[in-house]
């Protein structure tokens, strides 16, 4: 059972890593928020496979909710593409 | 495309890796059976009829840590809380007295889905924020939980809509004030009542301590409501999420009256 949720930590870990180099990388604002948000989402189901639904329960509201929507605003003020 | 595609998957590769020797190679993982010293007391101390003395009567071990044993703590972290709202106002000033314009929104569809999953947000929100005493969540969770729901409602419908309902700046400021002086006043509650009997009590008193024997009754009637923790939770979750909706009403006005606005205040650049 311990060997599952290990097995499940690993996979939301890859996911999340592969969603931050993505946001990294990625020159559209707009599509950085939304892998920014994928890696955010992998987190809460780590913080919750490791037992800690305090934790994951601040964390789904603001990264996954609060935290995109402010970015999002305030990428339509400032242009929606990375300049070079 | 192809190279980025490369980098990412080398990454997963590297990662994969360390996770396998994390987990069953090189370092063998560590996962404690006894609990260490400080957990002891904490699983032992945190609800326990027989100590009444030691105990802060909460079932959750993470809110009565937040709340009780480490109120001071938490006081200040509301309070970093707060001071970045009042930068943003103080950022956008002038903004309040702006009328917005008609706004659309969205389809008929996103706003009638809209309208039912708000409802139900705001529901969430309140259990997780009651019952943050019994179960994982607490004010920060389920005001934090309700925001979400003022920003749903500010995409389909438009700040206009939203300041014909009285979810504008002027009411939020209000509610968040009340959040904050209910707040206070349940941090200051006990020491109130000690000095009306004229006896000993501390700030962020809940149970009744050696030399200050003023407390919270920790159940009503037989419902567990842990003194103070309960009223610390709603009073903080009303507080969360006023801010968090002033946040949004403030950001979300359009760029050019925003500027406009602010440069106005400044005294006629």
């Amino acid at each position: 059972m311990l060997f599952l949720e290990l097995v499940l930590c690993l996979v939301a870990a890859l996911v999340s890593l592969v969603g931050t180099y993505l946001a990294i990388v990625e020159k559209d604002l707009l599509k950085a928020v939304v892998f920014s948000a994928l890696q955010s989402t992998a987190y809460a189901f780590i913080y919750y496979l490791l037992m800690a639904p305090d934790i994951a329960l601040v964390y789904i509201p603001v990264a996954v909710g609060l935290y995109p929507l402010l970015l999002v605003i305030a990428i339509r003020k400032c242009g929606r593409f990375e300049e070079v | 495309m192809g190279s980025r595609l490369l980098a990412a998957l080398s990454m997963c590769a590297m990662a994969l890796a360390l996770a396998y020797a994390l987990t069953v190679g090189v370092f063998s993982i560590y996962i404690p059976i006894e609990l260490r010293p400080l957990a002891k007391i904490l699983v032992t101390s945190a609800y326990n009829e027989s100590t009444p003395l030691f105990s802060s009567m909460t079932p959750e071990i993470v809110t009565a840590v937040v709340w009780d044993y480490r109120g001071i703590d938490t006081f200040f972290e509301v309070a970093v809380f707060y001071v970045a709202i009042v930068a943003t106002a103080a950022l956008f000033r002038g903004i309040e007295r702006s009328a917005p314009r008609t706004s659309v929104g969205l389809s008929t569809i996103v706003r009638t889905v809209t309208r039912i999953v708000a409802l139900m947000i705001v529901v969430v929100g309140s259990a997780i924020i009651l019952h943050g005493h019994l179960t994982p969540g607490g004010g920060f969770q389920g005001g934090a939980t309700i925001a979400v729901a003022v920003a749903l409602a500010l995409v389909a419908y438009g700040l206009a809509k939203l300041v014909e309902h009285r979810i504008d700046y002027e009411t939020s400021l209000k509610v968040r004030s009340l959040g904050l002086l209910g707040l206070s006043l349940s941090a200051c509650i006990a020491l109130i009542a000690a000095l009306i009997l004229n006896t000993n009590a501390y700030v962020f008193q809940n149970q009744p301590k050696t030399y200050a024997p003023i407390g919270l009754p920790y159940a009503v009637d037989g419902v567990l409501i842990s003194g103070t923790v309960l009223l610390l939770n709603i009073f903080d979750g009303i507080a969360v999420a006023a801010g968090f909706a002033l946040l949004l009403i403030l950001l979300s006005q359009p760029e050019d009256v925003a500027r406009e606005r602010v440069l106005s205040s400044e005294g006629g650049e």
